[in-house]
């Protein structure tokens, strides 16, 4: 008789959480999702010790480890900031140049020649950090926080790597432009158009297949019991941050003549506002 | 979006299925490719359960180990109940959103 119970009662939860799961629907380009993506294309530098900052945000509950975690989150936040800073300088110019009507590629140059020593420098400092983060967390947290590395290298490489230059793909960059800025569908096929014609030179290339080996092998490293962050040093910084930046600056360059003033007035005060948005930034940490 | 419904109409009958005739496993392979995407792992806050950070999505939950992402074919009642009080809320990273915001 009991055995009937619970097998009823077994088969009534079954029936309930299946309906329950379907009717709930998924949804793969929501708002987080498409925010995520504008931040992966406006914020390039730190390389994974980004990620990680990024992946602390979501880490989950873990009330008596907090105030630690926080510290070191606000701490790596703090190593970063050169870069930050110096990316900040590089969105500003683009910020000058779109509302202009035409970047001047030398001074965007400029701008992104400061990331790579910016980026370089800051490799000691972060290393200290992660070790003390892998001792602060348990077993489970690293390797949420290491499966969280991993999906941002994935969103990062997606915008930045993977898109089709001039691709009017929903979501993506030209789409999202669009919608930003309310272009005709004219503006829209010729900023296309121009877009698959911009051809990056050499030096904006990345080894994309050799970061994605740089993450994992960080990411198999940091949910492990021991870790030290001077052997998987992965000097991703300056690489992702010089590339992405030269993308960005790319993107802008071509369609900024195609825009009408009112339209290069509102880009230029958005990439204003992505120059001072540091989401990354502890509550109360450094600026 | 068919695929999405496919899976959910698999869930749906492997939910009938494993409760009514008890052959279930706590978790199973996802082979359909349907799994949180890279973009909700990373806006997301996991549950941990049993040794794993596992994520509510597509009224599922998921989690990921060396074979790859596995489903829960029954929903565990740590899970049930920590779904009850409420799925966190998703961290959101545009401009303007100020600093922080979501965080843990």
């Amino acid at each position: 008789m009991r055995t009937r119970v619970v097998t009823r009662f077994g088969c009534i939860a079954g029936v309930v959480f299946s309906l329950a799961a379907a009717g709930a629907e998924p949804v793969d380009d929501d708002q987080p999702t498409a925010e995520l993506k504008e931040h992966h294309r406006h914020h390039q530098h730190g390389g994974i010790s980004q990620f990680v900052e990024l992946g602390l945000d979501t880490l989950g509950e873990d009330e008596a480890e907090r105030p630690k975690v926080e510290k070191l989150h606000a701490e790596l936040h703090a190593c970063t900031e050169p870069i930050e800073e110096k990316e900040a300088s590089a969105l500003l110019v683009l910020a000058e140049g779109v509302a202009s009507g035409a970047v001047d590629p030398s001074k965007v140059e400029a701008a992104i020649a400061q990331l790579a020593p910016a980026g370089a420098s800051i490799h000691d400092c972060v290393a200290g950090r992660l070790n003390q983060l892998h001792a602060a967390l348990s077993p489970v947290e690293r390797l949420a926080l290491a499966d969280k590395v991993q999906a941002h290298w994935a969103v990062w490489r997606a915008v930045n790597v993977d898109a089709v230059p001039g691709g009017k793909e929903p979501g993506g960059r030209l789409s999202e432009l669009a919608k930003e800025l309310s272009l005709k569908p004219e503006q829209v096929a010729k900023a296309s158009v121009s877009l698959q014609a911009s051809v990056p030179g050499s030096s904006a290339q990345l080894d994309a297949q050799k970061v994605e080996a740089l993450v994992q092998r960080f990411a198999t490293a940091f949910s492990g019991a021991t870790f030290d962050a001077t052997s998987v040093t992965t000097n991703t910084t300056a690489s992702l941050s010089v590339y992405g930046t030269r993308q960005t600056a790319q993107f802008y360059q071509t369609v900024a003549p195609l825009l009408t003033p009112e339209q290069r007035a509102t880009l230029a005060s958005h990439l204003r506002e992505h120059a001072q948005h540091h989401p990354t930034a502890p509550e109360g940490g450094s600026r | 979006m068919i695929r999405a419904r496919i899976a959910l109409l698999l869930a749906l009958v492997s939910g009938l299925l494993s409760s009514c005739y008890g052959t279930v496993g706590v978790v199973s392979d996802v082979d359909d490719g349907y799994y949180p995407p890279a973009a909700y792992v990373a806006t997301t806050a996991p549950v941990y359960y049993d040794g794993y950070p596992t994520y509510w999505y597509g009224g599922r939950w998921y989690r990921r180990d060396h074979r790859g992402w596995q489903a829960y074919r029954q929903e565990p009642q740590h899970l049930r109940e920590h779904r009850a009080r409420g799925v966190p809320p998703r961290q959101l990273y545009g401009r303007g959103h100020g600093e922080g915001h979501h965080r843990w």
